[in-house]
């Protein structure tokens, strides 16, 4: 089955005096393709964590984690990467972009990561970059774009492999209200469009609108939140 | 190369900044290395132009020509030994001449004569002239570099403190000893030259200073200890007795070793810095699916583009900057030498980069996800 599978995934860290502090507790999730699902938390509560364990950044400490038929307890740091690259789109925050890549480099250049560059590959750039109306400013700098004209090439950066799976921690962080919404709904529109599963971190209660379920973190349990 | 090429352009002054310094470091060894060969050949020249593979010494003589007297009958028991295909005397005088004919002290000129059996292997082919003769005449064959001094075939020598004069009947190229132009002359006369004072061949037989000997694996110690009263040296002993030149040599070996580890340090340190700062965008590029090989290429495709660069213009430098030294100068590039002094360069460049390389795969993709900033 496609899209992401939590399983009893329990992660804790260990500090220094081998106390443990325990950031998700027994959790389980399932997100199908084509659905948008938020996250939500006070700070420090885990959200992040979870994120990253859903984008095989880091290892649950028990409990299984499935990405598109893949179970990511059993695969090499060099199948992880592959599988990041293949089947992960990453939506970061804004100070994220290769600063010495243009607009569309920076998109090309997760294709050149798995070797060549084709035709096709620029084209089908432009078209993602086109979408989110950036068909402008291909040629541009980070640091000659605004915070959304960046956070909208991350955007389009994170389903430039045309990946499954798409995770977005806080992508609205950074803007204001007005480019938060446009940000959000990008996000929305393309997940609907080429059917992919989504998971979003946010603190903006204003972006639960755009998604199918909503899931509150507090304590290690996540639980459902009625809209 | 996709990052690689495109950070260059981005950041042009920042690597322009460190590729000067390769410019210069290179620049600098090209010319040490430059004049080291010509040091090198000017003291030696003459021993690693001969086809010989081992020479035989007096006893205690310490692989040094000067310090050494033997006889030339030694040769017939040497070629006559297992290992030895052929062997042939050579002795050596340091001496002052001046063209016959002119006045003028400042046009003296130092030398080395050198005398050796005519046709014997040691002998060197003639470029100009005729080659020496077993003849009554002080007839020499001369380095050409003498031609610089307005000396010509049919000009004669005299010698300072000897009452015969030298006849040039040819030039040879390339021969150099003891810092000085070789001037060849056949062993009878050299033998009256450099023996002139009484007494002073010390009652040897047919005197000389050292035999040249052609063989492979000649086993020194059992030949040494079959004739009494001489050593054996290899080729690479008896140029490292000739005075001078292992301790010049020595010396400039040490500054370009300092040369090559100063530069890798400063590559290294300059790179590792900027992989330092770069960590977090390391860490995105991770996360978003860059495996360590594609960033590890990125980063030594880079630095392999800045030192071809920066060699290439540090070799320009160096050929223009020979162009202008003055010729007198001891100064010998050639190609096959920069051509390995730029790959050594190179090398260590590259190899320099593996701190940062090392410090790449250890970076946490989790960087990028909004926890450390
Ligand atoms: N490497 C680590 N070692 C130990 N504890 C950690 C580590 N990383 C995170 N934590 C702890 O785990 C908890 C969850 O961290 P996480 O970053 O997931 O929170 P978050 O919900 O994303 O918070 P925020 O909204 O502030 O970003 C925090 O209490 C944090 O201190
Ligand atoms: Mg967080």
């Amino acid at each position: 089955m496609s899209g992401i599978q939590f399983k009893n995934v329990t992660k804790y860290y260990q500090d220094g005096a081998g106390t443990k502090l325990t950031v998700l507790d027994n959790v389980s999730l399932t997100v199908q393709p084509g659905e948008l699902v938020a996250v939500i938390g006070p700070s420090g509560s885990g959200k992040s964590t979870f994120l990253s364990i859903a984008g095989a950044l880091l290892q649950a400490s028990s409990g299984e984690v499935i990405i598109n038929n893949t179970n990511l307890t059993q695969l090499s740091s060099k199948q992880v990467s592959k599988l990041r690259l293949d089947e992960i789109g990453f939506i970061v925050q804004t100070s994220n972009l290769v600063p010495y890549l243009n607009v569309l480099d920076q998109l090309l250049v997760v294709k050149k990561m798995k070797g060549k560059i084709t035709a096709a590959d620029k084209a089908f750039a432009k078209d993602l970059l086109k979408g989110v109306g950036l068909e402008g400013k291909l040629k541009k700098y980070p640091e000659h774009l605004s915070g959304g004209e960046r956070q909208r090439t991350a955007i389009a950066r994170a389903f430039m492999n045309n990946p499954d799976i798409i995770l977005a921690d806080e992508p609205t962080a950074s803007l204001d209200s007005k480019r938060a919404f446009e940000v959000v709904e990008l996000i929305a529109d393309f997940v609907k469009t080429r059917n992919k599963a989504a998971i979003m971190v946010t603190h903006d209660e204003r972006m639960f609108s755009y998604c199918d379920r909503v899931y509150h973190i507090n304590d290690g349990k996540l639980k459902l939140v009625e809209k | 190369m996709f990052l690689a090429t495109r950070e260059l352009k981005h950041s042009k002054w920042r690597f322009a900044m460190i590729g000067m310094i390769l410019v210069l470091i290179s620049w600098l060894v090209f010319i040490l290395a430059g004049l080291g060969n010509g040091l090198s050949t000017l003291s030696a020249a003459t021993f690693k132009n001969m086809d010989a593979e081992y020479v035989a010494y007096e006893e205690g003589s310490r692989h040094s020509m000067s310090r050494s007297v033997i006889s030339e009958n030694l040769v017939e028991d040497l070629k006559a030994s297992g290992d030895v295909n052929d062997a042939a005397a050579m002795g050596s005088h340091v001496a002052v001449v001046l063209k016959e004919g002119v006045e003028d002290d400042s046009e003296k000129i130092d030398v080395s004569i050198l005398g050796v059996e005519p046709g014997s292997f040691l002998e060197p082919a003639v470029v100009a002239g005729k080659p020496l003769t077993q003849g009554d005449n002080y007839q020499v064959t001369v380095n050409s570099s003498l031609k610089d001094k307005g000396i010509e075939i049919g000009d004669t020598l005299e010698i300072e403190g000897f009452n015969e004069t030298l006849e040039i009947i040819g030039f040879v190229e390339g021969e150099t000893f003891n810092h000085l132009p070789s001037i060849f002359i056949d062993l009878e006369h050299w033998r009256a030259i450099h023996f002139a004072a009484p007494g002073s061949d010390m009652g040897v037989e047919a005197p000389v200073n050292a035999i040249m000997l052609q063989g492979d694996g000649i086993e020194q110690d059992k030949l040494a200890n079959a004739l009494d009263g001489i050593e054996v040296a290899t080729k690479k002993e008896a140029i490292n007795g000739i005075p001078g030149y292992k301790e010049e040599n020595g010396t400039i070996m040490m500054m370009l070793g300092f040369l090559l580890v100063i530069s890798a340090f400063v590559i290294g340190v300059f790179f590792y810095v900027l992989t330092l700062q770069k960590a977090n965008q390391f860490g995105v590029m991770k996360a978003i699916g860059a495996s360590n090989g594609f960033l590890a290429k990125a980063i030594i495709s880079q630095i392999t583009l800045l030192a071809i660069i920066s060699i290439g213009i540090g070799i320009i430098l160096t050929y223009g900057t020979a162009a202008i030294l003055p010729a007198g100068m001891p100064f010998a590039l050639d190609s096959t030498l920069v051509f390995s002094y730029a790959i050594i360069l190179l090398v260590v460049s590259v190899l320099s980069s593996l701190v940062s390389v090392r410090r790449i795969t250890k970076i946490d993709p989790l960087q990028a996800i909004g926890r450390v900033e």
